[in-house]
């Protein structure tokens, strides 16, 4: 049971992502913007309102470019953001847009210096004739500013469009991957990177298959995992080679018979793999399920989620209107036993694998005001419609929800509807 | 019958978002292009396998190889056309294109010169390993049987541009009924863009739909 506790307008959100302690959410958006928000720190006096989480800051990451070798426009929207883990008083994340990772320091300040010898109050410079005395500048407080800084930019590495980064557990590396390669790089170096993946075939008329999204193991330095267009997962050992083109394990489920259609290709392409925050498990969304695959079963998944399997039967429909290559994220909870993702119509879903049982909500303000409990969604697949169920037909396609996050260790949610973001958080009795 | 228009259907569709797709910002994406052009495999090989069924009692073909040696030459000269592009990107399996990937790699908008010589070996022997099966036109298709033991280059031979009725190649009726949907689809469509793109797109409908077909069989967009 989740209440809906804030909600803001901002462009459409193309990515949403928690920081390590919960305490930040950032946002990137088809602008190019990010907007930060900061959970209030819970007060003692209102001890039954868990911290809201408000607008800390907001930044233009990319602004759009033009490439002029390739005559080619490139977009600002930000695809990924993926935050460091702090380690000092300032927040650092990566963001990205299809050509180039920016690594931005967001810090607070909320001093001054003041009683400068050389300068007055506004920054002019005093006439040298004026200065009779010499006096050391002090700090005062003045109101809190939180100032974002472009620290490092990693550009011109990536031929294709890059669809995912991913810090790894050693905070000094981090990796950015494209349609046919992936790159690892040193936080500290941003005119190298090395290439640890390519897929490129010699020649590209035989090309079968693209990278669709890539993750480092959330402890093991050397692991990582990078999904295909063919609904395949590839994990790799940094150790075994320089060049990773050669799988250490090799996941793939094969296919069912009797699911074959004529779009079958196209629906098992994997838009999302995310590790369990353990490490043991790996996560794969394609565009009607959910998969959940153990590290040391190769030959199927150990759980398969159905997440709007009403569609199979319109998938010419898609098609046409090109929501068939929607690109649905999923997420863990804290603990591992939730998954949850997206769908269209605005509603999102989750899977609970200890209970087997899994619930549809919606993120709408119509149907959800401020502090009230969200109810269960259903859609009706034929026959007999019930009052509150809504049938396939009706769903809005236009309305989808293709990012989500999940807290680090609490039950508090981030939805990208649109240009609207919702945060869910449970109810305290 | 049914199935046949479904399929035709599918694949004007899937070429006219691969047109389109060009068109936006940030430039052709390469897992979309791919993801059309095995769509439009799909629709092909169901598209044929209709087809072949229909035409089981015919005996009647057409001749394909004569009308190779006449299309080389002036392919070149339509080396700078955008229209190519797409064609380009999705060169055939067949021998014409096989010397423009590698240089039309690194550009999305492949308006590169043709090479002098085009190489007329069949590559789909290189193809047939591995899992590009399904990019080789299988032999349940007759037509591109015949395609096969003369050598010939097929559909994808023909980037210049025969008057329609003269469409040769393996898929003649294909060809025209493409070109006939595809060019009606490019004059009314609103989303068309405003600016012509040069040379030859000037003239959809002259575009012969046989040069459409090159999207059919390759899987990629040439960077």
């Amino acid at each position: 049971i989740l209440s809906s506790s804030c909600h803001t307008e901002a462009d459409i959100i193309s990515t949403v992502e928690f920081n390590h302690t919960g305490e930040l959410l950032a946002t990137g958006d088809k602008g190019g913007r990010v907007v930060i928000f900061q959970r209030e720190q819970e007060s003692k006096n209102q001890v039954h309102r868990r911290g809201e989480y408000n607008v800390y800051s907001t930044f233009q990451s990319h602004e759009p470019e033009f490439d002029y070798l390739k005559s080619l426009e490139i977009e600002e929207k930000i695809n990924k953001i993926r935050w460091l883990p702090q380690q000092n008083a300032a927040y650092f994340l990566l963001s990205t847009n299809d050509k180039t990772v920016k690594l931005w320091k967001v810090s607070e300040r909320d001093k001054r210096p003041e009683g400068y010898n050389l300068k007055d109050e506004e920054g002019r410079l005093r006439d040298p004739a004026t200065i009779t005395t010499l006096r050391v500048p002090v700090l005062r407080p003045m109101d809190l500013m939180v100032e974002a800084t472009p620290r490092r930019v990693f550009a011109n590495a990536h031929t294709y469009h890059i669809n995912s980064i991913s810090v790894n557990s050693d905070y000094e590396t981090y990796m950015s991957a494209d349609d046919l390669r992936i790159n690892l790089w040193n936080f500290e170096i941003t005119n190298q990177s090395f290439n640890i993946v390519d897929i490129k075939p010699a020649n590209m008329e035989e090309l079968t298959e693209v990278i669709t999204a890539a993750e480092f193991h959330p402890h093991h330095c050397n692991t990582f995992v990078y999904s295909s267009s063919k609904g395949t997962i590839r994990l790799c050992d940094m150790r075994a080679s320089a060049l990773c083109d050669r799988h250490t394990k090799f996941f793939e489920e094969p296919e069912d018979p009797s699911n074959r259609s004529f779009f079958s290709e196209i629906i098992s392409s994997i838009s999302d793999v995310k590790f369990s925050h353990s490490g043991r498990y790996i996560m794969t969304r394609d565009y009607l399920t959910v998969k959940v695959w153990d590290l040391n079963m190769e030959n199927r998944p150990i759980e398969t989620y159905q997440v709007h399997d009403y569609l199979r039967s319109k998938l010419c429909s898609l098609y046409e209107n090109d929501c068939i290559f929607d690109k649905f994220e999923c997420v863990w909870n804290g603990s591992d036993s939730v998954i949850m993702t997206g769908s269209y119509n605005n509603f999102f879903r989750m899977f609970d694998r200890n209970t087997k049982r899994d619930v549809t909500l919606e993120a709408s303000r119509e149907n959800s005001k401020p502090r009230a409990i969200l109810k269960p969604r259903k859609v009706c697949v034929g026959g007999k419609r019930r009052k509150d169920e809504i049938s396939v037909d009706s769903l809005d396609f236009s309305k989808k929800i293709l990012h989500t996050a999940w807290h680090p260790s609490e039950n508090i949610i981030a939805v990208a509807a649109t240009n609207n973001l919702y945060i869910f958080q449970d109810k305290v009795n | 019958m049914e199935v046949q228009k479904e399929a035709q259907r599918i694949m004007t569709l899937s070429v006219w978002k691969m047109y389109h797709s060009r068109m936006q910002r940030g430039g052709l994406r390469l897992h979309r292009s791919l993801q059309l052009s095995l769509v439009m495999r799909s629709a092909r090989e169901l598209y044929l396998s209709a087809k072949v069924e229909a035409l089981e009692p015919e005996v009647s073909l057409p001749p394909a190889l004569p009308s190779d040696p006449r299309l080389h030459p002036p392919r070149e000269a339509e080396s700078t056309a955008e229209t190519a592009t797409p064609d380009g990107e999705h060169p055939s399996p067949e021998p014409m294109d096989t010397q423009e990937a590698p240089t039309a790699e690194e550009t999305s908008a492949y308006c590169g010169p043709r090479p002098a010589k085009v190489s007329r070996k069949r590559r789909s022997s290189s193809l047939s390993d591995g899992g590009d099966a399904g990019l080789v036109p299988s032999k349940k298709a007759r037509l591109e049987e015949k395609e096969e033991e003369e050598g010939a280059s097929s559909e994808v031979a023909d980037r210049l541009q025969p008057p329609p009725a003269q469409a040769e190649g393996a898929f003649p009726n294909l060809a025209r009924v493409l070109q006939r949907r595809f060019s009606g689809l490019l004059n009314c469509s609103p989303a068309a863009p405003p600016t012509a793109p040069p040379a030859c797109e000037a003239k959809p409908a002259c575009r012969p739909a046989d040069s459409m077909l090159n999207v059919l069989v390759r899987a990629v967009v040439a960077f």
